[in-house]
């Protein structure tokens, strides 16, 4: 498994833990579309193909939905809700 | 903290990232078929054929066997599979060039036959692979490489209805619906029916899925969801078209 070899982006919201693995995510953007609160913008970091990755600009706006997650298609976002 | 991406467990993870462009539609019908075989519990029987086309990029795509085939004859070629291993869960997984132009007399003869098999058919609009040319699901007016002033339906016709045609010339005991990449949830409940159709061997099982195809439309993610959503609904209705009766018990 290649697991470890996937460099993470996390950012610690108020409801839930944002994981990116940098090394799936290819940048179309479509996470950033579907995110409910708009806070999903593009990184400074870089994905895959070297094209932005995306980041929740304002962490304190994420509501831990898990809708950019469930339409990416390289499965690269992982939200753990906080209890 | 999570270390692992959240991957369907039947994907075949030291493929990933797959072979996609960025923002393709079959990553998200390929993330619904994974999470409908892990839900059924059915991985170390599932037979995976793909086409020629964008989805061959999907040939090392699943932890499960997979053949991949010449252009629209996955279905024949998955058929005899079944034929051959009954126990097997066969999936044919094609495009619309593969499934309604090329391969259309497969998708006609299997279902009027119908064939215990699973075919699961992504829906862009055009031949991603060879540069967006005009396909037999191209909308009217819309542009493409082989139609740079629009699709004119008085030359090359209407859009193809594929569901419609197949629940037209299935018997009872098959299974149609489209689903579309905006609703992942409703297109794994759609795939997850078809293949437990196909467990239980009532008969032909069939889901289109509308997908999207942002590197040919020369869309951005906001352009891409809105002809996923708005335009291409108008002439491909979402929904269940055809399913088994229930069994009295």
């Amino acid at each position: 498994m290649t697991t470890s070899a996937y460099k993470m982006l996390q950012v610690d919201t108020k409801k839930a833990v944002f994981t990116l693995f940098t090394g799936l995510c290819k940048g179309c953007g479509l996470c950033t579309q579907k995110c409910p609160v708009k806070t999903l913008d593009w990184s400074e970091t870089l994905g895959v193909y070297g094209t932005p990755a995306v980041q929740p600009k304002n962490a304190d706006d994420c509501t831990g939905c898990g809708m950019c997650a469930m339409v990416c298609p390289d499965c690269a976002i992982t939200i753990e809700r906080k209890k | 903290m999570s270390k692992a991406p959240n991957m369907p467990k039947s994907w075949r993870e030291e493929t990933k990232p797959h072979k996609f462009c960025p923002g393709c539609g079959h990553g998200l019908v390929l993330k619904a078929l994974g999470q409908a075989i892990d839900e059924l519990g059915i991985q170390d029987r599932v037979v995976f054929g793909c086409d020629i086309g964008c989805s061959l990029l999907s040939f090392d795509f699943f932890n499960v066997d997979s053949v991949q085939t010449h252009h629209g004859r996955t279905t024949p070629v998955v058929t005899g599979v079944k034929r051959a291993r009954p126990d097997r869960i066969c999936i044919a997984y094609m495009g619309d060039g593969g499934g309604y132009a090329i391969g259309s007399q497969h998708l006609v003869n299997a279902a009027a036959r119908n064939e215990k098999i699973t075919v699961i058919l992504a829906n862009n609009c055009n031949y991603g692979m060879t540069g967006g040319q005009m396909a037999p699901t191209s909308l009217p007016g819309m542009k493409t490489e082989t139609t740079p002033y629009g699709r004119d339906p008085e030359v090359t016709g209407y859009p193809t209805q594929g569901p419609e045609m197949v629940s037209a010339i299935t018997r009872e005991g098959a299974y149609v619906a489209r689903g579309t990449v905006a609703n992942v949830r409703q297109l794994k409940n759609y795939i997850k029916k078809a293949l437990q159709n196909q467990v239980e061997g009532n008969g032909f099982s069939f889901v289109e899925a509308l997908s999207g195809c942002p590197t040919n439309w020369s869309t951005n993610a906001k352009d891409t969801w809105a002809f996923i959503e708005e335009t291409m609904p108008k002439y491909f209705k979402v929904g269940e078209l055809k399913a088994p009766a229930k069994k009295e018990e």
